[in-house]
């Protein structure tokens, strides 16, 4: 091995010799480049650097950019941008400035308005590097400043839009609030973030982020030892984001808001012909605006621990048990199944017995012999106990995934819950335990694991009402540029088909507008006078809660737990347009409570449609365009 | 094996000299390092007490493979690369990322990137090719091909990172030791025909923040904000550091945090404001000497293999400093490439004093005659 070493063929060392040669001189001429440049810039053009790093000098500033306007589907205006005032204190070398926010304090005492900053400007403050003294200033404290700007060396008023939410907290949970971004969510972020940007944390303004964001922009600008600029240096605009045309109707989600307002739970309405949301409300809310410039400890803890989860969207993440609504579900499959036929009779004397247990029908008197039309209009328990158990909890949670439960409706907003359809198999899965057949019992009538969204509840009798579509429910319409192209446009989508015969759907449908409009129906407080709705009333008993959380809510509600009122409908029975779910927490009986709230969402939408609907016209910025002028 | 036949005239032929400026400039490094944390105040260590740490090992490392004869090292060299690519090819699953690209292996202090190493490897694996196929002629392109996949491999694991300097850097290396060891002009013709055409292929892979670099030196007033920013905040560091600096941690640009990257890659702007023209102009000797000095090892070498690997090593070196220093004066782009030795980096520190014990190495064998 080592003789190959002194066997040298070809190329000898000293072959190299005058290429060796070649390369030193090579780089020697490289290293005198070098020097030129460094006597160049150290020598010659050394006094004038010299002067731009004493001036110190180039600073770098971001420009937020607009983010994109969200508009309802007629084109009103339901988020905008308006510009917000802070007041900064820019520290520098120069002494004496730091008493600037000592005289600021004076002025704002003088007037005796409220100075957010209460402590000192901190001795080691990284120089050129802001501070915030007072966030989202009114224009009183603006003229302040800015009049007495010669006493107050380093403070400066700095302009950015935020976003202005116009209708409060009427689709809050939906839309969701922006914020400035954490300092975890720019290391993950892998550059696509900066310092100071912001953006969407919940709702629409998070899951559409990327499209409405649009790009921050930056400009660098020579400053003096004061801070103030002299010279422009260069700015990259900054890019305004996509707006947002929803499919909310915007009238009808006011009068959903208001017919929910007082009460906690969710609203839900749907297009049963394309799965739109029209409107969709989670009650209680929260003011949005009050994110946009950082939200006090005391109003985000009041709003985390606020029993009513303001803060969450029920319609999308509330889970309740469906209770009556289900049976619509468990009569389709046993009609198709052909366990039963719509003659078939069931007597009810007011409670079921399976074993050595009584399960009760709510009323305690019984309905006495009764069909299935009967049973449905006035929702009774006995009836679907007897078919429920024919089925089997398999085939009624076949039924129900069909109508599209247990999984998430598929919509555009972040953390929807899929819900629970029960099975034998889940159950062994998930409770090691063997499925037991009084657990049927209450599956039939919607109760035990059974677990719905409000949205889904709206999306399985949308399903039901047009003729067997399951869509997909969608929040956005389409995504347009600020001048009104459509940049990227969403089409329904087809999620499942029902296929339920004919003859089911007759059946089931004149049993739903019974519960409406028949005497002894239990949903007649949705009656419309020449709109013939189709219904369902439920109410939910309330077991699922961990017993902490029970006594937690009953010691604010002072009242023992109630049961969920629940009602979901479709209206007009004939030709079907929109479908309404309403979900009320501890509100009592779904026929007294949530029909009457469902009756006014109905009626707000057949009166809405009568009404002349403006033409659609390019939405503007209205509030940023006078920002504009204030800049200029 | 020629290790274990230990020759103590070694010691005797120690390059005291090469050493003794290699340590000067770390030393001087140290320094500079100390003054760009001196505005800093966090509990940790202080970057130059790591960099210490660094030349500590690293001199370890650079005895160790001054003690091994090159020719044993080199005829592993296959085997090192193998274990290489597999680390790259690790770092690509498990690897950490930090400032948005992953080139990490380990963690806390012994996080390092194979990626640095790659450098050192690419050398002696290609001294070792090159040492197997000797020609009397000039290489054809058809030669070239294997020597070309090895640095291929390394060069798009590292692209994908994304570390553009250092893949560049392989590029550069291989492409300075072809031309060393001579090429056939009409595959010169071809190749750079192809390269050509890569180009715009190349153009496609590079992530945005990489073109816009690009872009950035091509068109400065394109983008006076991003990198060119950086290069600005450089130029005015440098430039206003004029013919004695401004002393040592008195470099405003450096102190009021002006100037970017200020351990990594725009260490010479923070030595060159608060020394002057007169401490960069050391400086740049310092590094002159080391180089003349490596290519002289080359020359002297007993045999090609000696040659090609002392060359590569100083072609590594030498390009680095021009790169890096022309990149802060604002005359090349900026690609994260460090100045060597005189920047704060672990892995960096550890494959150039592997490159210097690889000089050392062959200098000190050189008049050692194996039968």
């Amino acid at each position: 091995m080592e003789k190959k070493y002194d066997q040298l063929k070809g190329q000898e060392p000293a072959e190299f010799r005058p290429k060796i040669k070649i390369v030193a001189l090579l780089f020697l001429i490289a290293v005198s480049v070098l020097l030129m440049r460094l006597g160049y810039l150290e020598i010659i053009k050394g006094t004038e650097f010299k002067k731009k790093s004493e001036n110190n000098s180039i600073r770098f500033r971001q420009i937020r950019s607009l983010r994109g306007l969200i508009m309802d589907r007629n084109g009103v205006v339901l988020v905008d941008n308006r510009p917000s005032f802070d007041v900064l204190y820019v520290p520098t070398k120069n002494k004496g400035n730091e008493l600037s926010v000592e005289k600021l304090k004076e002025l704002y005492r003088g007037k005796s308005l409220e100075f957010s900053y209460d402590q000192s400007i901190p001795k080691d403050a990284k120089l050129y590097l802001p501070i915030k003294l007072d966030k989202n200033v009114n224009m009183e404290k603006v003229a302040l400043v800015e009049t007495n700007a010669l006493n107050l060396p380093g403070v400066y008023i700095d302009v950015s839009p935020i976003r202005l939410y116009l209708d409060g907290e009427m689709l809050a949970p939906v839309i969701g609030y922006t914020g400035e971004i954490s300092e975890e969510d720019i290391e993950k972020s892998d550059d696509k973030y900066a310092y100071g940007d912001v953006l969407g944390k919940h709702g629409l303004e998070k899951y559409f982020d990327d499209y409405i964001r649009g790009r921050s922009g930056a400009e660098l600008v020579e400053v003096n030892v004061h801070g103030k600029e002299i010279r422009n240096l260069g700015v990259n605009k900054p890019v305004s984001g996509y707006n947002m045309v929803l499919t909310i109707d915007a009238d009808l989600q006011k009068a959903a808001w208001q017919a929910m307002e007082g009460k906690a739970g969710s609203a839900v309405v749907l297009d049963t012909r394309d799965g739109s949301v029209l409107a969709m409300v989670s009650s209680p809310s929260f003011d949005p605006n009050l994110f946009n410039n950082g939200i006090s400890n005391e109003q985000w803890n009041e709003l985390q621990n606020n029993p009513f989860a303001p803060l969450s969207n029920k319609a999308i993440s509330g889970l309740y048990p469906p209770g009556s609504t289900y049976k619509l579900i468990v009569a389709a499959a046993a009609l198709e199944e052909g366990v039963i036929t719509p003659d078939t009779k069931v007597l009810c004397r007011g409670s079921f017995t399976l074993g050595n247990r009584t399960y009760r029908c709510w009323n305690k008197h019984g309905h006495g012999y009764v069909d299935l039309h009967r049973a449905i209009v006035e929702s009774c328990d006995v009836y679907f106990y007897t078919v429920g158990k024919m089925l089997g909890v398999d085939t009624i949670a076949r039924y129900a995934k069909l109508f599209g439960l247990g999984e998430p409706a598929g919509i555009d907003l972040p953390g929807e819950k899929s819900g629970l359809v029960p099975t034998k198999e889940w159950k062994l899965k998930r409770k090691k335990q063997a499925w037991q057949m009084g657990e049927t019992i209450s599956v039939s009538i919607g109760q035990g694991f059974d677990l719905v969204t409000p949205l889904q509840l709206a999306n399985a009798y949308s399903a039901f009402a047009n003729g067997g579509t399951l869509w997909r429910p969608y929040l956005v319409k389409y995504i347009e540029s600020a001048d009104g192209k459509i940049y990227k446009e969403f089409l329904p989508e087809k999620k499942g088909e029902l296929r339920l015969s004919p003859k089911t759907v007759e059946v089931l449908n004149s049993a739903l507008w019974g519960v409406v409009n028949e005497p002894g129906g239990t949903g007649h407080a949705a009656s419309l006078p020449g709109i013939d709705v189709g219904g369902k009333t439920g109410t939910s008993q309330v077991l699922g809660l961990p017993a902490d959380e029970k006594a937690r809510r009953r010691k604010i509600l002072g009242a023992f737990q109630k049961d969920h009122a629940l009602f979901a409908c479709f209206a007009p029975v004939k030709k079907p347009e929109i479908a309404v779910a309403v979900i009320l927490e501890n509100a009592g009986g779904g026929g007294a409570v949530a029909a009457p709230v469902a009756r006014k969402i109905l009626s707000a939408y057949f009166e809405g449609k009568k009404k002349d609907r403006h033409p659609r016209t390019v939405a503007q910025n209205l509030q940023m365009d006078k920002l504009d002028k204030l800049n200029n | 094996m020629i290790f274990l036949k230990f020759d103590r005239r070694i010691f005797h032929y120690f390059d005291w000299l090469l050493l003794a400026f290699v340590l000067t400039i770390c030393a001087i490094g140290v320094l500079n390092i100390y003054s760009t944390g001196f505005s800093a105040s966090e509990g940790q260590i202080p970057l130059y007490l790591k960099q210490i740490q660094w030349i500590a090992i690293g001199l370890i490392f650079m005895m160790i493979i001054f003690f091994i004869d090159y020719r044993v090292i080199v005829q592993y060299a296959y085997v090192i690369y193998g274990i290489s690519i597999a680390l790259l090819v690790l770092v690509f699953i498990f690897g950490y990322a930090s400032h948005g690209s992953q080139r990490w292996l380990g963690g806390g202090f012994f996080a390092f990137q194979p990626s640095e190493l790659m450098k050192i490897v690419i050398i002696i694996t290609l001294a070792r090719y090159f040492d197997d196929h000797k020609s009397s002629e000039s290489y054809k392109l058809k030669e070239l091909l294997w020597p070309l996949l090895i640095v291929a491999v390394p060069f798009v694991l590292i692209l994908k990172q994304p570390d553009l300097g250092t893949a560049l850097m392989l590029m550069i290396i291989f492409i300075s030791i072809v031309f060393f060891i001579g090429v056939d002009r009409k595959s010169l013709i071809i190749a750079i025909t192809s390269a050509l055409i890569f180009i715009p292929i190349g153009w496609s892979f590079l992530k945005d923040y990489q073109r816009e670099r690009l872009i950035t030196f091509l068109d400065p007033e394109n983008d006076p904000l991003g990198a060119g920013y950086h290069i600005i905040q450089s130029m005015i560091a440098i430039g206003s550091g004029e013919i004695f600096g401004k002393g040592f941690l008195s470099g405003s640009q450096t102190q009021l945090k002006f100037l970017p990257e200020q351990q990594t890659d725009f260490v010479f702007s923070v030595f060159a404001e608060e020394w002057g023209f007169i401490g960069a102009l050391i400086l740049i000797i310092l590094f002159m000497v080391v180089i003349l000095w490596g290519l002289k090892i080359a020359l002297q070498a007993r045999d090609l293999l000696g040659t090609i690997t002392a060359f590569g090593v100083t072609a590594f070196i030498s390009w680095e400093v021009f790169i890096n220093i022309g990149m802060v004066l604002g005359i090349l782009p900026v690609v994260g490439i460090p100045l060597p030795l005189f920047s704060y980096g672990g892995s960096a520190m550890l494959s150039l004093m592997a490159a210097i014990g690889l000089l050392m190495n062959v200098s000190a064998r050189r008049f050692i005659l194996q039968r």
